[in-house]
């Protein structure tokens, strides 16, 4: 793939956007919670972009493209069974002890609701998660800049971190929320055109879906699921639903700070609730700009072309052993070069950096948050003035990035390591939700059943995954059992860490003593009063929203069932 | 600051950018592309702009 002028131009304005916004921003920093927390002030449509975009970074962007060639609409089971329930679950009875409790971050929410230990725990393994994602991200744009436009590595890692460190560095938290909105729009500007180009070349959905009639299950998202060797993704029924839509999303949206943090930036009680109700809705209809794309690929590359040669072919890499295998992580960016003229291309471009930005500044936000207020001022110096801990957030801001860069190229030498740590970020949140479930909805549950259950279902989950083998990955004690895919395996590990620590944390409360029920006011359901809205608009209530959000999603299910 | 002001304005320099594209090379393609491409995505981007900064004109209005 080969740049025009224009191109560059387009990257260019870019790039000098994000840095504008930041410094235009800057003025508004004058407290660690403005830098930090964004003093609660940012307008409901911003939080709830801000809120989906977070998520969305090069490496899902990459992904979402390859597991739809992969694994076909099937994908598509990540939005419509995973996120969007979770979502709606975290605006409707989640959201309300978040804000309403004052915390600053998530481990400081356990911290309120059960004790230190459990925030100490939390804080940590967050802080590594964020450092490690947010590096095995940079790897892999890096990688795909010098393998499609050969771009030198370390150059193009470096100036990317390198602006985002500077707008966030600037403008806090809110300079990364304002830019993820700036970015999001940018990413369905840059891909909505390939989606739509590439699915008419395939000659619709109704087109695609003819040409892939030897493999029925990569057009249908449930008629294929009733058993896991009918379908590429190997997963069955239990697992997806179970695993994916419940645990593994749940966790993920409803307890990852990344996210939970753009929701607590947002002006009031009722837009905090509403942000992941609002993001809910651009969010379901994401599969199509990110994952057709993918779906489409597969049918081009069994339409003869004029020279008798396919439309397209799948890229291939050298795998293991020797031979060939498909390189699905290219999918996107070759498609881009099959439809892209100079000018689009630029925009498409410009669209993959700000995903990885946004992704990374997602990351460094969370992690210059949690590490400030949840291990500086609790373990190292405490009742320090606020001056001193903006200082200190400013000053993790810059460390985050560079620890980030230095995983990014631990990622490149250890590729071993960082599948133990991808496995890890994919179940850290699936235990995390069953403390969280327990923590706000039974008040009973006491901080050593809590820490235990957690400890538990952490420690069991990376122990299951040394013994299980799925794909050549795991099994690194031993091997007790194979999974048809790393999908199902992901799956079910999160269901076992799930009930682990659900079932350890009700043991070991019941054996230890509750705390008095007026220290938990704000915190429980049922010793908090929240607000039901009867004076806001109708369609200003979370609870509308979250009917017509739901009613939305079931029409997708069935629509492409 | 009103984020829909500077976005509005990326998004119509965007627009102007790939309409002039269109324009000025109509025949620009890629292999698989059967359309000008960048003219209609560039209208697209250009209506999106400036409808983000008539939204900010009318609530910096209702605010004053």
């Amino acid at each position: 793939m080969k740049l025009a002028p224009v191109d560059y131009v387009i990257l260019a304005t870019y790039f000098a956007m994000v840095l504008g916004i930041g410094w235009m921003l800057r003025k508004r920093v004058s407290t660690s919670g403005d830098f930090l927390t964004s003093g609660r002030a940012v307008p409901v449509w911003i939080t709830s972009l801000a809120f989906i975009a977070a998520n969305l970074g090069a490496q899902e962007l990459i992904g979402m493209a390859a597991s739809g060639a992969k694994y076909g609409i099937m994908t598509a089971h990540f939005y419509w069974i995973g996120a969007i329930p979770a979502m709606v679950f975290m605006g409707l009875f989640m959201m309300p002890f978040y804000y309403g409790s004052k915390a600053r971050s998530v481990p400081e929410f356990l911290k309120m609701r059960f004790d230190e230990k459990t925030r100490g725990f939390n804080a940590f393994m967050f802080a590594v998660m964020t450092i490690f994602s947010s590096g095995i991200s940079m790897y892999a744009l890096g990688l795909l800049l010098h393998l499609v436009l050969g771009w030198n590595f370390t150059a193009s890692v470096l100036a990317t971190a390198v602006i985002v460190l500077a707008y966030t560095y600037l403008g806090g938290l809110t300079s990364a929320i304002y830019n993820e909105v700036l970015q999001f729009f940018l990413i369905v500007a840059g891909f909505a055109p390939l989606a739509i180009l590439s699915c008419a070349k395939a000659g619709g959905w109704h087109g695609i879906v003819s040409r892939l009639s030897e493999t029925p299950a990569m057009t249908h998202s449930w008629k294929y699921i009733g058993n896991a060797s009918d379908n590429p993704m190997g997963v069955e029924i239990f697992g997806v639903v179970a695993g994916l839509g419940f645990v593994l999303s749940f966790g993920y949206w409803c307890t990852n700070f990344l996210v939970v943090q753009r929701a607590m930036a947002a002006d009031s009680m009722s837009a905090a609730r509403r942000t992941p109700l609002i993001g809910a809705i651009p969010k379901m209809f994401l599969p199509f700009v990110v994952i057709l794309p993918g779906i489409a690929a597969v049918a081009l590359a069994k339409i003869a072309g004029p020279g008798g040669a396919h439309l397209y072919e799948l890229p291939m890499k050298l795998g293991a052993a020797g031979v060939m295998v498909k390189d699905y992580d290219q999918v996107l960016t070759t498609l881009m070069a099959k439809f892209y003229p100079a000018g689009i291309l630029g925009v498409g471009l410009t669209g993959l950096m700000a995903s990885f930005m946004s992704g990374m500044a997602g990351n460094v936000t969370a992690f210059n948050t949690v590490f400030t207020y949840d291990i500086y001022q609790s373990y190292i110096r405490k009742g320090a003035p606020d001056s001193h801990y903006l200082a200190v957030g400013k000053m993790t801001t810059i460390i985050g990035v560079a620890l980030s860069i230095g995983a990014a190229y631990l990622a490149g030498y250890y590729n071993n390591i960082m599948d133990i740590l991808q496995f890890v970020f994919g179940v850290v949140n699936a235990p995390l939700f069953a403390t969280f479930l327990l923590g706000m909805f039974w008040k009973r549950t006491t901080a050593n059943g809590a820490f235990s259950g957690l400890v538990t279902g952490t420690f069991g989950a990376v122990l299951i995954w040394c013994f299980t083998v799925a794909e050549g990955k795991g099994g690194v004690f031993g091997h007790l059992y194979e999974f048809r895919s790393t999908m199902a395996q992901n799956f079910w590990i999160a269901i076992v860490a799930f009930t682990s620590c659900f079932l350890v944390t009700v043991v070991v409360t019941t054996f230890t003593a509750p705390r008095k029920e007026s220290e938990l006011e704000g915190l429980v359901y049922g010793l908090t009063k929240i607000r039901r809205d009867e004076n806001a608009k109708w369609y200003e209530r979370p609870v509308v929203l979250a009917v017509f959000v739901l009613v939305l999603a079931v029409i997708l299910n069935i629509w492409f069932a | 600051m009103d984020l829909r002001v500077p976005s509005g304005w990326f998004f119509t320099l965007l627009g102007v950018i790939l309409v002039g594209m269109g324009l000025i090379t109509p025949d620009a393609r890629a292999a698989l592309t059967d359309v000008n491409v960048n003219l209609y995505s560039g209208i697209a981007m250009l209506i999106f702009g400036l409808f983000l900064l008539l939204m900010a004109r009318l609530a910096a209005g209702k605010s004053r």
